[in-house]
């Protein structure tokens, strides 16, 4: 009996050995499964027909032969019609820039205003950022809309709608970097006797400037791409010209003014990273 | 020194330099944290001070409180015979205008240039409107521009502040103290993120605007030896109170032990 | 003594941005079609209109208001979906290192043209298929989602450290293993939040897209806006307003536990 019991010992230990148990599975595994089954849900719902959108691949396949025609047409622009998009692309980019300049005018104090290292008073600040948070929640295309009825058609309004909608984002973006910054600097002017307007202007400026031509620039971007579209509620620009070609179905002038348009954002864009690489 | 003093014209102080006297005054913050008890002292105009103490033992505090940043809960403090605890808004400014203050971390704005961060010092002479729109005097930037000559940094005046080393940074927050022509520094560990050679050069840069300008100056310091070397006067500070008042002469370092509760180690020395 | 100062050094390069932008300024402004006299009266113009909207919302069409809001919601949330499902691969095939070179470049250009073009343009091409249906702002939401999504995506794997990266493949994993257990486990918490994020900028856009006859809210507002029914109009702003500001405050949410770290163990699986 003694000496078989070491064999019948050592056999269970490297069994053992061999495959180690496993420390328990962290709980929580289920969680992202549950997520994904919260979203197979929602997307069921919202593509039924009854609640949904009613995804349906019928109305498609009859449509197709009416589609094909307008892609193909798509596919052949009229070139003839460039000189007439030129104007209406010109109004576009003034609209731009100028809802850009106005913007820069009024944000850059109230993202002073917004930022508790260069405003000390809650009331002030609470008061701006809800009532920014409250205009961003529209976007740019129903204040136009609402413009449009209001100051009749034209780029008035669009330039409005555009104001309304960089303001709210100008102040958001550089107000959150302004807390970023270091509060030292705006203590040693505030050392130095000066008012907080002072401090603002000579610590506090100089050192968000960088991500205010940013933000601006990037606003620029946003006007040029969205400026391009106001025209369909009747506020000014390209826009109106592309609601005139879509209502005639002339998809072969619409492919000119979405190939132009393409080719001035891209442009734009190409410079403004340019000159954000400078910026330091 | 009045050879001195004829010698430097342009950045000595308008009036005479400022004293401190404070009665009993304690600062409690707004989360409870007492951090001045019941402190009452006489520094004289003209002296170098160095103030000494544990972290958390009150010497920012005590700076601070100086200038009007931190308000008196009790007691009572004149500067340069103004009470501070009276002192609010456009008095408080202009008082703090005539107090020169330079900080451990410099504090300038790293996008601007050197010359913009020196007029800083001159906002409290400056109508606001005229802050706004960027034009400053003729003779605030020639103030500003002797008050970089004598940190010995004019050259460095257009460049931007931030590719300035550390101890060329400070040189121009020291700058920046001097454009207030002020009767009163403050320093606030001026040293703590320097290498030692550049400690001992803004130490005596310090030193000169006592001697050669005559002005006040009160340094935090928590280095033993920079204390006894640049100081005339030491004052130990421990959880908020004085415990040490004399002549850096007679700090022995018992009195440093004293003072800090504890020997003295290796990382209290710059110079080991 | 007076310090002499140092000569100051040129500034022909600013003063030159700063010219030519002032010149783009005025010729905009002096150029641009506007009958600037109407500006003066329009502080109280505007203050008149919103009086009307705002004095006394018109409750009695909520009912109609949150059905076109849960229609735009929808179209939002399969915008999302279909955007995700397509840009995802996409953005592997896109990223340095994973497709080939030239299907990387290619793809990289279709993001930059479809992030050019409005979502609205690209809705009104595919309305020539789809018709003036929900589906087509979904469609057109879920192809702008491409555009945007893709690029953040190539962006975020291009970012990803390369260590794990080479230890999948040390040890003789295939392209698929790498992405999975190479890359996913990293670029993962960046990925749910652009999906998040891009939920957040569908919500917006499909309000947008119901300018062009798609339904949802967007449609509602710009009938009662040319009916002239302010107080309509105004009752219709306060629900959108309220409506993104809630769902970017729970996209927020999670995003900001997403990133913060917590869940990300759960969430990479
Ligand atoms: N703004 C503040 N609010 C609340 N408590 C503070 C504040 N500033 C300092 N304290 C507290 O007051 C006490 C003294 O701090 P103080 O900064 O004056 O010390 P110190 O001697 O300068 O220390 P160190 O050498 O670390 O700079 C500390 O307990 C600190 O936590
Ligand atoms: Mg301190």
């Amino acid at each position: 009996m003694t000496v078989p019991e070491p064999a019948f010992a050592l056999a269970p230990e490297r069994k053992k050995a061999a495959s180690a148990t496993p420390p328990p599975r962290p709980a929580g595994r289920w969680k992202p499964w549950l997520a994904f089954g919260v979203i197979a849900v929602i997307t069921a719902v919202t593509l039924s027909p009854q609640v949904g959108i009613a995804f349906s691949f019928d109305a498609i396949v009859r449509n197709w032969q009416n589609g094909a025609a307008k892609i193909v047409q798509l596919l052949q622009p009229d070139w003839s019609f460039f000189p007439r998009t030129i104007p209406p692309m010109l109004e576009t980019l003034e609209m731009a820039v100028i809802a850009t300049a106005v913007s820069t005018v009024i944000a850059l104090p109230l993202s002073l205003w917004a930022a508790r290292l260069t405003n000390p008073n809650w009331v002030g600040r609470g008061l701006v950022r809800v009532i920014l948070n409250v205009v961003r929640a529209v976007p740019e295309l129903l204040y136009a809309a609402i413009l449009v009825a209001m100051v009749g058609v034209g780029a008035l309004p669009g330039i409005l709608a555009l104001v309304l909608f960089n303001v709210g984002i100008i102040v958001k973006l550089v107000s959150e970097a302004i807390e970023s910054n270091d509060a030292g600097p705006l203590e040693a002017g505030r050392a130095a006797g000066g008012t907080q307007a002072q401090i603002n202007r000579a610590v506090a400026l100089p050192d968000v400037w960088p991500s205010f031509v940013n933000q601006v620039l990037y606003v620029l971007e946003l006007n040029v791409r969205s400026g391009t579209v106001l025209g369909l509620v009747g506020a000014g620009g390209i826009g109106l010209l592309i609601d005139a070609v879509r209502t005639y179905f002339r998809y072969d002038q619409l492919s000119v003014i979405i190939l132009e348009v393409l080719v001035v954002v891209i442009l734009l864009e190409l410079v403004s990273s340019a000159i954000r690489k400078r910026l330091v | 020194m009045t050879q001195h003093t004829a010698e430097v014209g342009a950045v000595a102080p308008a009036s005479a330099p400022w004293s401190i006297r404070m009665r009993d005054v304690s600062v409690r913050y707004p989360n409870g944290v007492v951090a001045l008890k019941s402190i009452s002292m006489d520094i004289e105009p003209g002296e170098m001070v160095s103030v000494v103490g544990l972290s958390g033992s009150g010497k920012s505090s005590l700076i601070r409180t100086i200038n009007g940043l931190v308000p008196i809960t009790s007691g009572q403090l004149t500067v340069g015979g103004h009470s501070l605890a009276e002192a609010k808004g456009r008095e408080l400014r202009r008082l703090r205008g005539e107090v020169g203050m330079i900080f451990q971390g410099f504090n300038l704005a790293g996008r601007t240039s050197v010359l913009n961060n020196v007029l800083v010092g001159r906002l409290a002479h400056t109508p606001t409107w005229r802050t706004l729109l960027g034009l400053h005097t003729a003779a605030d930037k020639q103030i500003a521009f002797d008050a970089l000559e004598r940190v010995g940094i004019l050259a460095k005046a257009w460049d931007r502040a931030s590719s300035l080393s550390g101890g060329q940074q400070q040189r121009v927050a020291i700058a920046r103290a001097l454009s207030q022509e002020p009767h009163l520094v403050l320093a606030d560990e001026p040293v703590a993120s320097l290498d030692p050679p550049t400690a001992h050069a803004v130490m005596r840069d310090l030193r000169r605007i006592n001697t050669e300008l005559g002005i006040t100056v009160l340094t935090n310091l928590h280095l033993v030896d920079l204390a006894r070397e640049y100081g005339t006067r030491l004052i130990g500070l421990r959880a908020g109170e004085v415990v040490y008042d004399g002549s850096v002469d007679d700090a022995t370092d018992a009195v440093f032990e004293e003072i800090y509760g504890r020997s003295i180690r290796a990382e209290d020395v710059l110079d080991r | 003594m007076s310090a002499v100062a140092p000569p100051r050094p040129s500034r022909t390069r600013t003063r030159l941005v700063a010219s030519v932008v002032c010149v783009v300024v005025v010729v905009a402004f002096w150029s641009v079609d506007i009958n600037w006299a109407r500006l003066g009266n329009l502080p109280s113009e505007i203050v008149r209109y919103l009086w009307l909207m705002f004095s006394a919302p018109d409750w009695s069409k909520l009912g109609e208001a949150l059905y076109q809001t849960w229609r735009s919601v929808e179209m939002a949330w399969v915008g999302t979906v279909f955007g995700i499902i397509i840009a995802t691969p996409l953005s592997f095939l896109a990223a340095k290192g994973f497709g080939p070179p030239p299907v990387q470049a290619a793809l990289r250009g279709v993001f930059a043209v479809i992030r050019a073009v409005p979502e609205i343009i690209i809705a009104i091409i595919i309305l020539s298929v789809t018709g003036l249906t929900p589906l087509t702002g979904a469609l057109a939401l879920a192809v702008g989602g491409i555009g945007t999504l893709g690029k953040w995506g190539f962006e975020s794997i291009d970012g990803v450290p390369r260590g794990p990266i080479e230890a999948v493949r040390a040890a003789g994993g295939s392209t698929s293993q790498v992405l999975r257990w190479g890359v996913w486990p990293s670029a993962s918490p960046e990925f749910l939040s652009f999906w998040l994020y891009r939920f957040e900028i569908n919500v917006r856009a499909s309000a947008v897209l119901g300018l062009i006859g798609v339904g949802g809210i967007g449609d509602m507002l710009t009938s009662y806006t040319q009916y002239r029914q302010w107080g309509v109009v105004g009752m219709l702003l306060i629900v959108v307003v309220i409506v993104t500001i809630a769902l970017d405050a729970i996209s927020g949410a999670i995003r900001r536990r997403i990133t913060e770290g917590a869940p990300v163990h759960d969430l990479e699986r």
